[in-house]
Parts: C-alpha cells; structure tokens; sequence
C-alpha cells in the first residue's frame, strides 16, 4: 500500500515538473528575454535569469510601429464575431438539446465534422467569392469567416450547458403559462450564464488567434490584425528580436486579461459540463 | 418525446443557413474552377473536364503532400495523446497549486498560433537558443544544431511544436470526461486489489468512449488543418519535407497562381476528409443513452 502510493507519488512529482518546464517555462522565456538588451537576446550563451533590463522594445512598439492599428483592428473582429457568434449558437444549441426535430443527430454531427472542416480547404473559393461580392479588405470579410470557425464547437459546448439545467424549472415556468421567449431570457439564459461565458471567450479566441484568412482577405495595412501584422516581423530576413517578442507579448496581453476575469469558468465549463 | 419539428428548425436554421452559405457555394465555387483552367484570379480559362484530377493526383507533389498530411496527423495523435493525458491525469490528484495550474495550462492555446511561432523560434534558435544551450550543456548535443535544418529534425519539430499548442486543450476535454466517471468505481476495484494501472486500462480509458470518439474524430480534422504553424516556421521546407496538403494548396494558390489546380487539390481533399469522417462516425460513434 505504501510502496504504490510512494510510485504514484513520484509520478506525479515528475509530471508536474514536465508540465511547468514544458508549458509554463516558455512564457517565462519570451517575457524575460522580451526586457532584455537586444545583445543578450542573441547572445550565444544563455543564461536563465536576465542580466540586462530594457523597456527599449515595448517603447519601440507602442510608439513607433503600428500595433493601435492593428490592435483596434483585431478588437473590433473578435468582439464583432463573438457576438454574432454567441447569439446564433444560442440559438442553435436550445433547438437542437430541447426541441428534438427530425434531423437534429444529423444537424449536430455535421457541426462537428464542420468544426474541423473548413480550413485551408475553403480559402480559394472564399476569396474568390468574396472578391465577387466585393467583400475583400473590410471587416465583415473576418467576421463572417470567424464565425463559421467559432459557432459549431460554441454549439456543442452550449448543448452540454443546457443538458444541466433541469427540465422541471422549465416546465414549471410553462405551466404558469410563461412563452417560450420568456422562459428562454429569464431562465434558461441565466441559468447558463457560466456556460455562455466560457463559450463566448472561446469564440474570442478562435477569432482573436485567426491567421490565414485574415492573411489573405485583407491587403490594406490599416486593416490588418496583430497576428498578420506580427507574422509580417518574423518573415523578415534580419529578425528585430526585442521588436518581435515584445510584440508578441503585447498580443497575448488582451486574451490572458479576458482570460484572468473569465477563465475559471472556461476552464470548469470545459472540465465540468461539456461533452457528454 | 414529443417532436418540434418547426420550431426546432426556426432555432437551429439561422446557423445553418450562415454555415451552409460560406461553406457549399465556395465548395461549389471551387467545383466549378476544377473544371476549367485558370491561373491567375480574375481571368477566364478553358474547360478541361476532369483532367485537373487526372494530372494531379498522378503528381509527386500530390503524393508526397498526402503522406505528408498523414504523417502529420500520426506524429500528432501520438504526442498529443500522450501529452493530454499526462496533464489530465495530473490535474486530476489533488495538490497544492492545482487550480493555478489547471487554469492557466491551457495558455498555449489562448495566445495566437503566431506568438506560438515566436516563442518556438526563439527557443529553438540555432545560434542563440536556450534549448540549444540546455542541450549541450547536459551533455545530449556536442554543438548547436539546426531544429529546421533537415527533413526529419524539422517534421518532428513542428509536430512537438503544433502539439504543445493543443495538448492543453484537449487535456481539459479529457478531464470532463474523467469527472464524468462514478467515483465508486475506483473505490470498489481497489478493494479488489487493482493498482492504478490496471484502474486507468479498466476504468478510466473505457469509460472516455464517447469524448475519445469526439476527439478522434475533431482532433484528427484539426491536426490536418494546420497551416500557419508550419507555413510561418518552415514554409513546408526543406526540401518539401514538411508541405502538407494544406500547404500545397495554399502555395499552388497564392504563390505559383495555379487557381484551377488549387481548387481542384481542395475538392480531392475534401472528399478525402469526407470520407474518413463518416466512416469514423460510422463505426466509433457512441451509442445514445437516452
């Protein structure tokens, strides 16, 4: 009994340690290495703490590149799909979990394949198709494209939400003769709330994080988001290092302060209620 | 129960129709490009028929990019099974600092895939990287090597990298499916005797059936769509070795301006990810309880 506790014990011991150097260290990496003088950056012998201590790269970016541009843009995209995207998954997953219709198992599989299907599959007919209906260079471009990524996942991970809340509440907000309207915004939205707020940081993210539309849709500078605006540094010949990392620190400001408000629900919705 | 098949469709059809639009008319788009020869957008070509297909599906490029892609999704379920468990089955026990980490871990997967680019150039770097440095200094390497340098180092290396970014989040969808099971189960194997390695072969894996299939079945979509990982660290080289399908369409597309051939390469692959999907969903779907 002892000796398999102290295995176990061990084990986790050893995991634990591999998961912080493998998925925590890197962010301490680039954070610290983004303070540091652009010599030590390159310097060939690395040291883990910092000997240097500059803002030179963060001065550089906030006020002498483009990243407010590029920074209102992709705030603009993300909040603009999640919303759209929010309100038409809420939509979709109260059909597909309360109301049972002919073909609701075939709706929900095919928004699981559609989850993973679109992709790069899709980028040539949609820019041509965009170039017809002259929707090349503009936000709706990114919004539209945002939201076919975002929705089916939000769906799936909504219906799972939904399934929480006790069909008895429901039926006897309708016995008092409550509408479907009413028994939607009053309770079954509240009562989800959690749930539509891990789902909507999801739809944030997917947008936020989107590189390869918006590569493509968008050619005007002022329009591009900090993704295309950052991948445009690293596909230099002569890296700018310091540019580069505190640009890319500042990028993953926006989502890791959304994060710190809302992600323990994120975390527990997944963990707790969805997929089931 | 009772149907609803009118008000069902009235909330579902608003996504249906957004996701139906953006999706069939391009896919339909793009059909109808396989079919002619255009190069560059905008202008016209000849109607060749279906000798798109034929050409290029008799193609190296074609060939190589398809193994490639399955290489690809191999190397990745692999790692990031392992990977995912480890950290699940970690999160699970109880210990102090768990809900920071069981919080922020996903953190790879919330910053954009560009930062993710950044950070791995960074740490791999050849000349001034610090896993270069750790590496040689632990005594593994004699001299700075080149992660992206040769074929096999730079497939492996994308594959680490492109897994380090979702492992988390799959991790989290494990351990929803781990808190769904009976704790009692455990209680009662115990007392039997069973260690916990027999509890995780007999209890745990099996009871996963159903968020395993929806793994399988997204992860292995998902893997297969990735592009600016590679695209932004290697641009599919060297030699090819790292062009996926995705890749190869976006290059045939956008860098050699074969329109008609890139159309033709997203209506093959499609059917090919069709394919796989209903057969997995075919076979592996979970049965419904209720």
């Amino acid at each position: 009994m002892i000796k398999e506790n102290n295995i176990k014990f061990i084990f986790l011991g050893l995991s634990l340690l591999l998961i912080i150097l493998i998925f925590f260290f890197p962010f301490f990496w680039i954070i610290t290495s983004s303070l540091k003088s652009p010599e030590e950056i390159i310097a060939t012998s690395t040291t883990i703490i910092p000997r240097s201590f500059t803002l030179e790269h963060y001065n550089k970016i906030l006020f002498n590149s483009d990243f407010f541009i590029y920074l209102k843009n992709s705030l603009i995209v993300s909040f603009a799909s999640m919303i759209i995207s929010i309100i038409l998954s809420v939509s979709a997953a109260y059909g597909l979990h309360k109301l049972k219709f002919y073909g609701n198992k075939f709706v929900e599989y095919s928004l699981l394949v559609t989850y993973a299907f679109p992709g790069v599959i899709l980028l040539v007919p949609i820019y041509l198709l965009f170039a017809k209906v002259n929707l090349l260079n503009s936000y709706l471009a990114l919004i539209i494209v945002n939201v076919l990524f975002a929705t089916p996942f939000a769906v799936w991970m909504l219906k799972a939400f939904f399934k929480l809340i006790p069909n008895e509440i429901e039926e006897a907000a309708y016995i008092d003769g409550a509408s479907r309207y009413v028994v939607i915004s009053r309770i079954v939205i509240p009562l989800a709330a959690p749930g539509i707020a891990s789902v909507s940081i999801f739809c944030f993210i997917i947008s936020w994080t989107e590189y390869l539309f918006a590569s493509i849709l968008i050619s005007g500078d002022n329009l591009k988001t900090l993704p295309v605006g950052l991948a445009g540094i690293v596909g230099q010949y002569q890296i700018d290092w310091g540019f580069l990392l505190s640009g890319a620190v500042l990028a993953s400001l926006p989502v890791i302060i959304l994060f710190l408000f809302i992600g323990k629900y994120f975390v527990s919705g997944l963990t707790e209620g969805a997929i089931k | 129960m009772k149907k609803n098949n009118i008000e069902g469709w009235l909330f579902v059809s608003p996504l249906v129709i957004w996701i139906c639009l953006i999706i069939l008319v391009p896919i339909y788009i793009a059909f109808e490009l396989s079919l002619f020869n255009v190069k560059i957008i905008g202008t016209s070509g000849k109607f060749v028929g279906i000798d798109n297909y034929i050409k290029l599906i008799s193609k190296s490029k074609f060939l190589n990019a398809s193994l490639n892609s399955l290489y690809w999704i191999i190397g990745n379920a692999i790692c990031q099974t392992f990977f995912a468990f480890t950290i699940a089955l970690t999160i699970n026990y109880k210990f102090p600092g768990k809900k920071i980490i069981a919080n922020w871990i996903i953190l790879s997967f919330i910053i954009p895939t560009v930062v993710v680019v950044v950070i791995w150039k960074l740490m791999l770097s050849s000349s001034s990287g610090v896993i270069n440095s750790v590496l040689i200094d632990i005594g593994l390497l004699d001299e700075a090597t080149g992660f992206f340098s040769s074929p096999n180092k730079a497939f492996i290396s994308l594959v680490l990298i492109n897994s380090w970014r979702w492992s988390p989040f799959l991790a989290l969808i494990i351990l929803s499916g781990l808190n769904s099971i009976n704790r009692e189960m455990y209680d009662a194997s115990k007392v039997d005797g069973a260690n916990f390695i027999q509890q995780f072969f007999f209890i745990t894996f099996p009871n996963l059936k159903s968020v395993l299939f929806v793994l399988g079945l997204v992860g292995t979509l998902l893997s297969f769509n990735i592009f600016d990982i590679i695209w932004l660290i290697t641009k599919g080289g060297p030699s090819s070795a790292t062009t996926t399908l995705p890749l190869l369409i976006y290059e045939t597309a956008f860098t050699k301006f074969r329109i008609s051939h890139a159309a033709t390469l997203s209506i093959i692959t499609s059917f090919m990810l069709l394919f796989f999907s209903i057969i997995f969903i075919k076979s592996m779907a979970p049965k419904e309880d209720d």
